[in-house]
């Protein structure tokens, strides 16, 4: 029974032969058929075994421009040679002016001359004198012998031939020559008969609209085949993680805080109880900006928090034995973390006095001066939140915790006594990876020592805690570089590429 | 964080209980130090945050553990005989470091381990609480090397004065010349690095004997009173900004010598006005509340479970009940509690509650989740950003987060700005990093495109097309603000691919501002970053709000991009 094709892939197929290989021109002028639609019918043919297609590259070589005028006019490093040689005697010094005058050579020319005289050691050149050797018979170049069998279309060898490429003189066409011959399949096919289909490609609106959608046969695609990739919109990896984290915190029923990313020091570390001295308050820690001293700040909280610092709280309570001034507190810096808008929100400056009991977060970038490497970022997004409530105790904070990290597969909790100068008890929180299983640190927690809450004017207790949000995004989705993710060095293929998380 | 180095044989043997590696290390970070890897020798090295400084070397942390295990309990306070040494403080004096203090150990037994051990307790002192020396620094001496005076009140004395940088010289440790004050400053390694703590003041403060100069603190003893395994007593001084600060490193290190053995001697420290003994071993009281103590664990306690975990942190306490309490409550009543001398950490009731959490083992606790009912929500301009990142998105964008911080090369050079100079959307003055740590990141940008641009140029390898979106924040100095700076976010996204052009941008910019109600006119005008005749100003209710435009060649080509670029940037407030 014979079959029945569509007309172009049908002449392809009446044009082939089953001895000979034909190329695709051949092909081409024999049926009068475009060559990408020769192309096209014979791809179809061969993925229906009736034919097979070869595939031959060869290497052309080509002289450039500047290798055809060296070719007609010779090499400027031989004619600098023969400038030479028309002054007078060999191995006798020479003017190298003299030289250009006597050689004809233009401007370029003349630096091309000079690099591959010396180097092809046809003498030497040394304080604008120039001297042409007798042991070389520039006649015999092999460079120049080159130039002209490739303008003959001779073979040359292969050193010498990267040679020419990397002066510029010839470049290397690669040409690709497809031929087709007839499978056993395909001869039996024509033996029996080829029938054109009247088949269609696309459904037209006039196919629908006349109706004649009906009688039509449509030409089956290879519904195997690979596509084009496509590229869509998508929200960032850590963006996506973020609103996540968001999403959880506000299930837990903690509000959003937001505030400035420079902030005064004093809001940053004096009201987080930090000695001015503190080894973390250098500028090799922090971003210090050159901009004047803040302003505005509240005066009787200055004086709170100053007194905190330097007497304690407390009828029992001492202070640090550190220096501390106004001028320090009123430094800007970007902040080194976000507890410097849990501070703001405590002491009533954002959004008014608070009333116990309160739960706040917030998912914002923060900044370290620090070396850049694979898990470090001079800027990085820091999970901040706390409970605020009468009475807390340290099993409240564990359950809290242990509740948000269970959203995120992270189990087992460790919680390691800590110091920080702004919580007392703290907490390091441990916690197990969720696919390696290892022991890893996944925050630092505690409750706000009264140093912090007395002078903002909280009388409850308050328990925080922080953590990066890069580190869960690296425990939970396995990136090794946070520089692929965050940042201009960013890699698109890699974002692309991520699975989605849900 | 400091790390302290201690081999766990030594540490069993100083602590006199034979536990295995497994169980140590379980102890050991459940009193904060966390076992962070072995070294070569098999000395564990632990990681621990800085706050019990009488924790930086093997004496402490053996004596933590007996505590911990029961076999010792309450304040100890080594036994001092009275001083026969002085140290007498003569004008001029150093302005820089003013205090003094010291001590006298003697017949210890040193060998290689405990010196060593010495040195890194000396070293991390300096490190944190001696504010890498600034604040205190101290000096340990063989005793024998020291040629005293004896003075009218029959002490042997030394002298601490402030001595020209140019004289005298002297031999210093690890070297065989002599060399001045001065000199040392400028020549030896340790010199140069304390240099300039001592280099403003006008006389560098030194300790004399009858042979001259032995000491010039904070930089490096002299050679002839270095101390070698051979030395029996030691003499112990240390300087400083603050007297509180080296009377309490000195008490760690007397500590440090008592476990080893050290009878401890006073030194008299006399000056023309006064003169005290040091060192000062008067301990610290404090009161907690029972009720706190109950409330911050979130569990009941006897008495008894709190005066052991209390002795077990290596402090004393006595109960106190309110005299009208009848009943065994224990609502009303406090614990007065002494703090040993070599504490530097607590400030606050609330540090010894710490003690007895972490004596009593926090581990013991069971997590709550805490019964207290708030409602949660996001902020305004959060919800403001996401919702206009996802429409953004649907039209096609690649979201992108990048760094905030950038360099003026790329924020303003590379988009063919001049900084600040002439009034273009983006050309704004700059919020500079006063040390940047990197010449990448020296400012924080003032608008987002370069980012987006920089991201073109880091992904030209890539597909595309490469339509790159990021919602972000930007910054410029605004002296009227309370911290100087106006701080924005902005909407920015690039269209990049063979035929990016204008009207796509505008097109797509279109359909967002719909999607929020807003009417958008865009106005012709010249920007550097954009191609003449192809760029617009943005305008929302009235007021320019940014930039759409197809990207100039030049910024093409000094980014390496190979391929059309439009794009646009607005104030994330235009949509409210």
């Amino acid at each position: 029974m014979s079959i029945k094709l569509p007309k172009n892939q049908k002449k392809v197929l009446e044009a082939a032969s089953s001895t000979k290989q034909k190329t695709f021109d051949q092909i081409s002028s024999a049926t009068k058929l475009k060559p990408e639609y020769v192309s096209g019918a014979s791809y179809s043919l061969e993925e229906r075994g009736l034919i097979s297609i070869t595939t031959d590259s060869h290497d052309e070589l080509l002289l450039t421009d500047e290798g055809h005028h060296y070719s007609k006019n010779s090499l400027p490093e031989m004619r600098l040679y023969e400038a030479v040689q028309r002054l007078g005697d060999l191995e006798t010094e020479f003017d190298l002016s003299q030289a250009f005058d006597q050689s004809n050579l233009d401007k370029n020319e003349i630096n091309v001359a000079l690099s591959n005289f010396v180097r092809k050691n046809y003498g030497t050149i040394d304080q604008g004198k120039i001297v042409a050797s007798r042991d070389i018979d520039i006649q015999l170049d092999p460079e120049q012998a080159a130039l002209d069998s490739i303008s003959q279309n001779l073979k040359v060898e292969d050193s010498i031939t990267k040679r020419l490429e990397s002066r510029g003189l010839v470049k290397v066409n690669q040409s690709t020559v497809r031929s087709i011959i007839l499978t056993k399949e395909g001869m039996a096919v024509l033996q029996k008969g080829v029938k054109v289909s009247q088949s269609v490609t696309n459904l037209t609106p006039q196919m629908l609209s006349k109706g004649n959608w009906e009688h039509i046969e449509y030409t089956a695609y290879n519904v195997e085949a690979e596509t084009a990739p496509y590229i869509g919109g998508r929200v960032h990896i850590l963006r996506d993680t973020a609103e996540k984290v968001k999403d959880t915190l506000v299930s837990m029923g903690f509000q959003e805080m937001e505030g400035p990313h420079a902030d005064s020091e004093f809001w940053i570390n004096d009201c987080l109880f930090m000695p001015q001295d503190h080894p973390a308050r250098t500028h090799w820690d922090q971003f210090a900006l050159s901009v004047p001293p803040a302003q505005n700040l509240p005066s009787d909280l200055i004086k709170k928090v100053q007194k905190a610092h330097i007497d304690g709280v407390g009828p029992d309570g001492d202070g640090y034995h550190s220096p501390w001034s106004e001028n320090v507190a009123l430094g800007v810096d970007l902040r080194g973390h976000t507890t410097s808008l849990s501070m703001r929100y405590l002491s009533g400056q954002s959004i008014g006095t608070i009333e116990p009991p309160q739960r706040f977060f917030s998912v914002e970038k923060v900044y370290r001066n620090d070396t850049l490497d694979p898990t470090h970022l001079l800027e990085f997004f820091q999970i901040e939140g706390w409970v605020m409530a009468e009475n807390l105790s340290v099993r409240d904070l564990m359950g809290t915790f242990t509740e948000f990290y269970r959203r995120f597969g992270i189990t087992n909790l460790k919680f390691k006594p800590h110091y920080n100068p702004y919580t007392e008890p703290s907490f390091e929180i441990f916690g197990e990876h969720p696919r390696t299983g290892a022991l890893i640190e996944i925050g630092n927690s505690g409750l706000f020592r009264e140093e912090v809450l007395h002078p903002l004017g909280v009388s409850c207790d308050v328990m925080a805690w922080g953590l990066a949000l890069e580190r869960l995004l690296m425990l939970m989705y396995g990136f090794e570089d946070i520089r692929d993710v965050h940042g201009t060095l960013c890699d698109l293929q890699l974002l692309r590429s991520t699975e989605v998380p849900y | 964080m400091p790390v302290v180095s201690l081999h766990p044989d030594i540490l069993r043997n100083m602590v006199g209980i034979d536990v295995s590696d497994e169980t140590l290390k379980q102890d050991l970070f459940n009193l904060g130090l966390e076992f962070d890897g072995e070294d070569e020798d098999g000395n564990f090295q632990l990681e621990f945050a800085p706050d019990r400084l009488d924790r930086l070397s093997v004496e402490g942390v053996a004596r933590s553990l007996r505590y911990h295990y029961g076999k010792e309990r309450g304040v100890f306070i080594p036994p001092l005989n009275p001083p026969t040494w002085s140290i007498c403080i003569q004008h001029p004096i150093s302005h820089n470091r003013p205090y003094v203090t010291g001590a006298i150990a003697r017949g210890i037994k040193l060998d290689d381990s405990i010196l060593k051990s010495l040195i890194q307790l000396q070293e991390k002192l300096h490190d944190t609480i001696g504010r890498n020396r600034a604040k205190g620094s101290i000096g340990i001496h063989d005793l024998s090397m020291i040629k005293s005076t004896e003075t009218p009140d029959g002490m042997s004395s030394i002298y601490y004065k402030g001595t020209p940088p140019s004289e005298p010289s002297f031999v210093p440790l690890g070297l065989q010349e002599e060399l001045t004050p001065m000199q040392v400053l400028e020549s030896h390694p340790t010199g140069k690095k304390y240099k300039q703590l001592v280099e403003e003041d006008r006389q560098y403060p030194a300790f004399f004997d009858e042979l001259g100069l032995f000491s010039f603190p904070p930089v490096i003893n002299g050679a002839r009173t270095e101390v070698t395994v051979d030395t029996r007593d030691l003499f112990i001084e240390m300087t400083g900004s603050d007297q509180w600060t080296i009377d309490k490193m000195l008490n760690i290190i007397c500590y440090a010598l008592d476990s080893h053995g050290a009878t401890l001697e006073s030194i008299n420290i006399s000056s023309p006005d006064a003169s005290i003994q040091k060192p000062d071993f008067s301990s610290d009281t404090k009161h907690i509340d029972h009720s706190r103590v109950e409330q911050i664990l979130g569990i009941s306690l006897t008495s008894n479970d709190i005066l052991d975990s209390i002795e077990r942190s290596g402090l004393d306490a006595t109960l106190l009940t309110p005299p009208y309490q009848q009943d065994d409550s224990l609502e009303k009543s406090q614990y007065k509690v002494t703090i040993p001398p070599y504490r530097v950490d607590v400030l606050h009731p609330i540090d010894i509650i710490d003690d007895i959490g972490r004596a009593y083992g926090f581990y013991k606790l069971q997590p709550r989740y805490p019964d207290v009912a708030t409602i949660g929500g996001r902020t305004p301009n959060s919800n403001l950003e996401r919702a206009i990142r996802q429409a953004l998105i649907g039209t096609g964008f690649e979201d992108l987060l990048n760094f905030n911080l950038i360099n003026e090369d790329e924020n303003f050079s590379k988009m063919r700005l001049k900084d600040g100079k002439e009034e273009a959307y983006g050309n704004y003055e700059p919020v500079t990093i006063l040390e940047p740590y990197s010449a990448e990141y020296t400012i924080i940008r003032t608008w987002v495109l370069p980012s987006l641009l920089m991201v073109l140029e880091n992904n030209t390898h890539r597909a595309y097309p490469q339509n790159l979106m990021e919602i972000g924040f930007i910054a410029h100095t605004d002296h009227t603000q309370d911290n100087r700076i106006k701080e924005k976010n902005a909407i920015a996204a690039t269209i990049a691919h063979s035929q990016a052009s204008y009207e796509e941008a505008k097109s797509k910019l279109q359909v967002i501002c719909q999607r929020f109600n807003k009417k958008i006119e865009t106005l012709p005008i010249s920007h550097p970053t954009f191609i003449e005749g192809r760029a617009a100003s943005i305008i929302i209710d009235g007021k320019s709000k940014g930039i759409l435009g197809e990207i100039h060649p030049e910024v093409l080509i000094l980014h390496g991009i190979e391929v059309p670029v439009s794009a646009f940037e607005l104030s994330l407030d235009s949509f409210i």
